[in-house]
């Protein structure tokens, strides 16, 4: 398994003002996995990611990406595990804005020291024409891309993606999620963190919760579907 | 009143957020309003400070000195002064004794050996009741102390040879007399001497005494040779003087009848305060600019980094009047802190001034009150600028659409390099997102860069001056000392022949190995330009111990002037140019007129005092005063102990004073004193600045990028490669302001020496000298700091809350 979480628990504050956002949580995924991690505001799938993504820690339980023990690693051991193991796509991009296209995707071979090429990537992500664009002169969804591009360029074998296409239409967000299922094909393990029922749809696993419990962990319901046979 | 409540709480909230900042900023406008208050209520000070001390010592308003040598019994002065015309203009009349000496008050460590003058009043009945004392340490004379061998020291000479409050000193011939305490009265307040230039408190000191002491040790009793004299208000002061002159001249004595605005000492310390004040007004002026703008540019800076809330507050509805209240709040604060602390460091800057002028002119009574109406001029200035900061972006973002508001101001790189081609940076993006971080905000990039630029031309006026004005002090010590680092000028009291006993007796004295007469004369030199009263010496130009160093020129067999650089350029004169000089003519054996001098330029100087001119001895002839000298150089005997050659040569007839000729280099750095402290004091307060400057560009610039920054993180990227990137960026500011604010603040320093301090203080050449100290110090502040400063931020990067600045939405 690419991810192993053991009785993993977030609790933030202490005595009576202590909130649980994750309790008793399992979860395994494995390389070239595609799985949604779905669930309402305050379910707590967003401190899930962060906890996979060494962007937060558990209080409890064992953390294993990649074959690296992240919850008893140390602080320069996650700058590390960030740069060779997981790279993420955000809901609202979080692109360099003083760089161009090509260059925030550069900056993804730099931090990781990937071998690929940018323009490769850009180009495999449908953005060739937009090498010289800055962020404020392309579409959400192009925007979208680059931030996927950046992310696919480091050769992590994980992507974590919050809320891909919270800020996009119906037709930019599929895709986007073609995209991303794409390269789940292509030996990467893809989790997608998302409210949306639909695009649940399209995931070889589902990994549900609600008041920080995983409360269903299986194939979608009514078995996996197209990405062109989302809509919502 | 909801809506209120809210803005208040999260105004508060912005506050706890960015307090450091919100401090910086308010403190940089107290520096200027402060400062800027404190330097230009110097004048009002002095003045105050002066029309007091003078008051409460009832400084003279006309003066009475009987010829060299002339004497008049007691109350012969009082009562003829009783016969003239308006004698009811008459307020009091204190007739004295001053008799020129020989002061040692050397002590275990040092040789203190000088010259000095007695002199003795009536202290009787709570006197003198004209030109009092006012005793700093010790206490007064008393009627009870008439004709004991005791005395006061003048305050300026103890404090600079940091004397005992009570003592002995020795005068000429060896008599002891001992000191109760140290005083000033009104023409001891700067130490100048009639008749003398350059002579300060180091080499002059004043004793006084009662007038039955004084008369003695002149040996004179029941004698006087002056009196001052007080005039009630409404009186006519020249018609006095007048009725004076004609009522004294029946005495059968010469006099000299003078006011008070011929006294040197008043006349120095009133005439310099608006000379001074004038450059004290261009370097507030200076630092005012410099920390208001700089503090405009960096809250215009803050404000520009809510443009996005502002944005999305439009989308919301909100009516632009309630958007910009927010921005507002956090510059009413500023401004607020702004004044309050300007109050308080406008306050210290006075307190720091009254310490520095006390220093150098010890009065009775020194006024620093705060001028509360300069201060309300600069503090309305500084409380406006926070809210003209912040209201112009603010306007400016709710004028556009709000998805423009929303929109990050970055533009594309101006094209740069030749040809309007872009210039492609090369290596990884950590190394080249610093350049294009800069180059694509060009005017974020400007701003800051001016900002730290402006200061660095502050640090460059502001120490260059005293760089300047240090290097003028250096130059005249090198250039009086050459290679006789010990000479001493042994002025005399007449004109003797060049083989007179007494010039052979000095050249005689065990204590002196060499000596050479010269003469000296005091004059006037003009062109149709300017005229310039000097001091000209006469010795041999080729052959003598000491000769003046010539930077052009040559001594001619013709008679000729060698002038200082300054006189000449002043003059408008180069050498083979001819000047006027107004010199003495002998007119007969013992009698003196003067007449002018067509003479040519035969060379240049380098002493950075206009007045010194130079002629060769056999020139004398111009004057009428061949073979005649009245000063004696004197090289000492290696071995000889400081003070031993001052003792031994004032003990020999003839001799009028020995002075070492650092003495006039100490009086010029006396000179200056006042203002190389005053700069000192203000050039800490700039280094404040330049440290809170650096500090703010970092943490503003780390706010805008702090996004990026965790977007960096969430990659793996480490701390330090951030830090490095950071760095980067600032060390392109700060090389760029440094070099910026270098040039400015050169241009500055060339107009300050050249135009300004040449109106205020006409008679000293000073050059634009940079020392190294300063340009280390200039590059540290303006490149290490600025570039050092993000390192200051590890902190806040290292907590930096990764979910929550990338807003990883639930």
């Amino acid at each position: 398994m690419i991810v192993e979480l053991k009785d993993v628990a977030k609790r933030y504050g202490t005595g009576p003002v202590s909130v649980t956002a994750l309790a008793d949580v399992e979860l395994f995924v494995a390389p070239s996995e595609f799985v949604v991690v779905l669930g309402p505001s305050g379910s707590g799938k967003t401190t899930l990611l962060n906890i996979i993504g060494a962007l937060d820690t558990a209080s409890e339980g064992t953390v294993r990406v990649n074959g690296i023990d992240i919850s008893a690693a140390s602080r320069r051991e996650l700058f590390e595990f960030r740069r060779t193991s997981v790279s993420f796509v955000f809901q609202s991009f979080n692109l360099f804005p003083a760089l161009t296209a090509q260059e925030n995707v550069q900056f993804g071979v730099d931090a990781a020291g990937s071998p690929l090429h940018p323009n490769d990537v850009l180009r495999s992500v449908g953005l060739a024409d937009k090498l010289d664009r800055f962020p404020h002169e392309l579409s959400g969804g192009e925007q979208q891309r680059v931030a996927i591009a950046r992310a696919l360029v480091t050769n992590n074998p994980i992507l974590l993606c919050d809320e891909p296409t919270g800020e996009l239409d119906f037709r930019t967000g599929i895709q986007i999620l073609d995209l991303l299922q794409k390269h789940a094909t292509d030996g990467r393990a893809v989790l997608v963190v998302t409210h949306n029922r639909e695009i649940s749809r399209m995931a070889d696993r589902v990994v549900e919760l609600s008041n920080g419990h995983v409360v269903s962990d299986g194939p979608p319901r009514g078995g996996k579907a197209d990405v062109a046979e989302l809509h919502w | 009143m909801k809506a209120l409540s809210l803005i208040l709480r999260w105004s508060w909230r912005d506050l706890r957020a960015h307090w450091a900042k919100v401090l910086s900023i308010a403190l940089v406008i107290a520096i200027g309003t402060g400062a800027y208050a404190g330097l230009t209520s110097n004048a009002n000070w002095r003045r105050l400070s002066y029309d007091a001390s003078y008051s409460s010592l009832d400084m003279y308003d006309v003066r009475v000195a009987l010829a060299t040598g002339g004497y008049l019994q007691e109350s012969e002065l009082a009562s003829a002064a009783a016969q003239i015309a308006h004698s009811e203009w008459i307020g009091a009349v204190e007739e004295r004794l001053v008799v020129p000496t020989q002061v040692d008050a050397s002590t275990p460590t040092e040789s203190i050996v000088v010259r000095g003058e007695i002199t003795g009043a009536d202290f009787s009945d709570g006197g003198p009741s004209v030109n009092g004392y006012h005793a700093f340490t010790g206490r007064l004379l008393t009627d009870a102390d008439a004709g004991q061998p005791v005395v006061m020291l003048d305050r300026n000479f103890a404090r600079f040879y940091a004397l005992p409050d009570g003592g002995t000193i020795e005068i000429s011939g060896g008599r002891p007399l001992g000191y109760v305490g140290q005083a000033t009265t009104p023409e001891y307040f700067t130490v100048s001497p009639e008749g003398e230039i350059f002579l300060s408190e180091a080499n002059f000191a004043g004793v006084f005494t009662t007038l039955e002491t004084a008369q003695q040790l002149a040996s004179r009793e029941g004698a006087i040779n002056g009196a001052v004299i007080t005039l009630v208000p409404g009186a006519d002061r020249d018609l006095v003087v007048a009725e004076l002159e004609a009522t004294l001249g029946s005495l059968g004595v010469g006099t000299e009848v003078s006011t008070r605005d011929d006294n040197l000492s008043y006349k120095a310390l009133t005439e310099d305060v608006d000379n001074d004040q004038r450059i004290f007004n261009v370097l507030a002026f200076l630092l005012f600019s410099g920390a208001v703008v700089a503090a405009y540019i960096m809250l215009h800076r803050l404000a520009q980094q809510q443009r996005r809330e502002i944005g999305v507050a439009m989308a919301l509805g909100v009516p632009p009047r309630r958007i910009a209240v927010r921005p507002l709040l956090v510059s009413a604060q500023i401004a607020v802190l702004g004044v309050v602390f300007g109050v308080g460091i406008g306050m210290l800057v006075g307190n720091a001034m009254q310490g520095i002028m006390e220093n150098f002119v010890p009065l009775p009574i020194w006024q620093t009150p705060f001028q509360t109406r300069l201060f309300a001029g600069v503090a309305v200035a500084g409380f406006l600028i926070p809210f003209l900061a912040t209201a112009i972006p603010v306007v400016n973002a709710v004028r556009v659409k709000p998805v423009d508001a929303i929109r990050p101001l970055y533009h594309k790189a101006v094209p740069i390099g030749r040809r309007g081609r872009k210039v492609h940076t090369h290596g990884s993006t950590f190394s080249r997102m610093p350049v294009h971080n800069l180059r694509r905000s060009p005017w974020r990039s400007g701003f800051t860069t001016l900002a730290v630029g402006l200061v660095v031309m502050v640090l460059i006026a502001f120490f260059g001056l005293m760089d300047s004005i240090f290097g003028a002090i250096d130059d005249a010590e090198v250039e009086a000392t050459g290679t006789l680092p010990d000479r001493a000028v042994v002025s005399l009291d007449g004109f003797y022949p060049a083989d007179a006993p007494q010039i052979a007796a000095i050249g005689d004295a065990a204590t002196v190995a060499k000596a050479e007469p010269t003469l000296r004369v005091g004059g006037r030199i003009s062109t149709p330009v300017e005229e310039i009263d000097v001091l000209v010496e006469l010795l041999n130009l080729r052959t003598a111990m000491w000769r003046p160093t010539l930077t052009e020129g040559a001594p001619d067999h013709e008679p000729g002037v060698i002038l200082a650089e300054k006189a000449a350029a002043d003059l408008g004169v180069e050498v083979g140019d001819t000047v006027t000089l107004r010199h003495p003519q002998r007119a007969g054996p013992l009698s003196f007129t003067f007449s002018d001098s067509q003479l040519p330029v035969l060379g240049l100087h380098p002493y950075p005092v206009r007045n010194f001119v130079y002629m060769d001895a056999a020139d004398a002839s111009v004057m009428g005063l061949t073979g005649v000298v009245n000063t004696v150089q004197v090289d000492p005997v290696d071995t000889v102990a400081e003070g031993d050659l001052q003792r031994e040569l004032f003990s020999l007839p003839g001799v009028a004073s020995v002075l070492p000729v650092l003495s006039v280099t100490q009086a010029l750095e006396e000179q200056m004193g006042v203002f190389t402290s005053v700069i000192q004091l203000i050039a800490v307060l700039v280094l404040v600045l330049a440290v809170l400057i650096a500090f703010l560009t970092s943490s503003i610039s780390l706010d805008a990028r702090v996004r990026e920054h965790a977007t960096m993180f969430a990659y793996g990227v480490r701390i330090r490669t951030a830090l490095r990137m950071a760095v980067t960026e600032s060390v392109i500011i700060g090389v760029v302001a440094t070099v910026i604010g270098i040039a400015g603040g050169l241009a500055m320093l060339s107009w300050m020496t050249s135009s300004l301090l040449a109106s205020t203080l006409p008679d000293v050449g000073l050059n634009v000298v940079l020392d190294l100290a300063t340009i280390v110090t200039v590059v540290v502040l303006g490149v290490v700091a600025v570039a050092v400063a993000p390192l200051f931020n590890v902190r806040r990067m290292r907590r930096l809350d990764l979910p929550g600045t990338l807003r990883l939405v639930e």
